[in-house]
């Protein structure tokens, strides 16, 4: 796990996750205007005693889709750790085996992140104790990404993937619906990121798809497939990855400061 | 990154200085893409002169893909008469020493972001466009900056501004309708970045910086900028920023990588 520049709000994030009543209630005493880490936000659906409902259903949006906004993070590092899930076999090129062998060994050691280079898709929005924020419109699907503060685009206005596009860290995406689930295409990386901390690699041959699906106001599921003929003999399959949504709260400005975080980056 | 045709030799001197992702020439995804919805001429040109859209809150529709006018990222103050900027003593002489040095110590030529009001500024060897993405309770903007792609947000819920926030580079946003004008109002900086390039104005922790959008017109944004920074100008200032659109267009991915661009570094 990288420790950047080890901020106050860093630190209430991660307890919040793992103690949620009595950290929020120490979180609030302490910094409940400083900023908007604790803010009631309009169009939260709430119990009688003025808590969000997270088993509520699902919102819509005003053309009748699932509303995919909030800020959502995941509950745990396994995801981030592997993809592909504890266990499972991942059909890698034998040349694509050996890298992640030697990513594996070395714990990551020269993942992109050390040199404050971003995670790509999916795994900028599998970081623990850095949150995401999904803002759905109509022409696009933007998420914004808490960990060095990053954007990715998700077209939905009707254009096709671009031709021969200059790579990207995050690709070029496009997304349309089918029945409750947001379906995602990405092409057009770069070969500069991991698929996960682990070390799977891909390569410029990458052909994303992110199936999003909200199980209600307070859920929402992921599932991804790994098309890249390039490092892997056939496309697979994540285990499927589980977002919480963390209400009445804001995203914290976080970017990377190489010079200063570089001790902490080469602890390892 | 989108190189452009102009050149200038004083801002060829200090966007050298600045980190840059790649320097390759036009290139091929979704720029010539026919956005749906948008006003066009007969020959399906985008109408620049088109009336302002209309967002389904009522109010104007400032989203879209949008350059500034290229100087005031060098002079943010280039417009103002004698007096109109009065600087405290402190800010005058480290005004004066950055401007001699050419950008030499501006955080922004070390990957960070450029600072707010300077994020929406393009420039004249490179352009720095930004999208405005418009929703009745949130306005956010993504920058494609010299430094790293990043985003805004601007609070319309009626939240007000933070008290005692954690220093920040873009501070945090919160914005209200004055008429056809979205109103920002950002504090909470951390006093490191630089409000222009070649002059080096500075900022301080204690700034209130305004943003006043206003679309005249489908291809034409302005935004007045009034900077109220007590700690470093004798009074408030503003400068008028002309914003236009770039039809059919979408942003690039920018990001430094600090040990390659090592030697842009000066």
């Amino acid at each position: 796990m990288m420790y950047y520049q080890f901020t106050v709000p860093w630190i209430i994030r991660r307890v919040r996750d793992v103690i949620p009543t009595i950290a929020m209630l120490f979180v609030m005493a302490g910094l409940a205007s400083a900023q908007w880490v604790k803010v009631p936000l309009p169009g939260t659906p709430r119990t009688p005693d003025g808590k969000p409902n997270l088993t509520a259903p699902a919102p819509k949006t005003p053309d009748g889709k699932p509303d995919l906004s909030g800020i959502w993070t995941t509950n745990s590092g396994k995801y981030l750790d592997n993809l592909a899930g504890e266990g499972a076999e991942v059909p890698l090129q034998p040349w694509a085996a050996a890298i992640y062998k030697e990513r594996h060994d070395t714990q990551g050691r020269d993942k992109p992140q050390v040199r404050c280079l971003p995670h790509g898709a999916p795994d900028a929005m599998l970081v623990p104790g850095y949150p995401f924020k999904i803002v759905q419109t109509p022409g696009e699907t933007i998420i914004l990404e808490e960990e060095f503060n990053q954007y990715r685009q998700i077209l939905t206005d009707g254009r096709a993937l671009p031709v021969d596009p200059n790579p990207a860290w995050f690709g070029y995406s496009i997304g349309k619906w089918e029945g409750d689930t947001f379906v995602v295409q990405t092409t057009g990386f770069n070969d500069g990121s991991w698929l996960d901390n682990g070390g799977h690699p891909h390569t410029d041959a990458l052909h994303l798809t992110e199936r999003f699906r909200r199980r209600n106001f307070g859920n929402l599921e992921l599932e991804v497939t790994i098309n890249d003929a390039k490092a892997y003999t056939k496309p697979w399959k994540s285990t499927t990855i589980p977002f919480v949504l963390l209400p009445d709260t804001e995203l914290i400005e976080h970017l990377c400061e190489n010079e200063k975080d570089a001790p902490h980056l080469l602890s390892k | 990154m989108r190189p452009r045709n102009a050149t200038s030799y004083s801002a060829i001197a200090i966007v050298a200085g600045l980190l840059f992702f790649s320097a390759t020439p036009l290139p091929a995804q979704w720029l010539g893409y026919r956005i749906p919805g948008v006003p066009r001429t007969a020959d399906g040109k985008v109408n620049l002169s088109a009336p302002t859209p209309k967002a389904s809150d009522g109010k104007p529709d400032l989203s879209g893909f949008w350059e500034s006018d290229t100087a005031y990222f060098y002079d943010l103050a280039k417009d103002l008469k004698p007096g109109d900027l009065v600087m405290q003593p402190w800010a005058k002489a480290l005004q004066a020493e950055r401007e001699g040095k050419e950008h030499q110590d501006d955080p922004l030529s070390d990957c960070m972001p450029p600072g707010v009001p300077r994020i929406n500024m393009s420039t004249d060897a490179m352009v720095h466009p930004f999208k405005i993405v418009q929703t009745p309770k949130l306005v956010v903007l993504l920058y494609e900056t010299s430094a790293n792609s990043t985003f805004r947000q601007v609070f319309l819920d009626g939240r007000p501004l933070p008290k005692d926030p954690q220093p920040t580079w873009l501070g945090y946003s919160i914005g209200r309708w004055e008429s056809d004008t979205l109103v920002v109002e950002t504090i909470g900086f951390n006093g490191r970045s630089w409000l222009d390039t070649a002059k080096g104005h500075p900022q301080s922790e204690a700034a209130h910086v305004t943003e006043r959008f206003t679309r005249r017109d489908f291809g034409h944004l302005e935004i007045n900028i009034t900077i109220d920074d007590p700690k470093t100008y004798v009074k408030p200032w503003s400068a008028k920023v002309p914003v236009h659109l770039l039809p059919d267009s979408d942003l690039i991915e920018t990001y430094c990588e600090n040990e390659k661009d090592e030697a842009h570094k000066r």
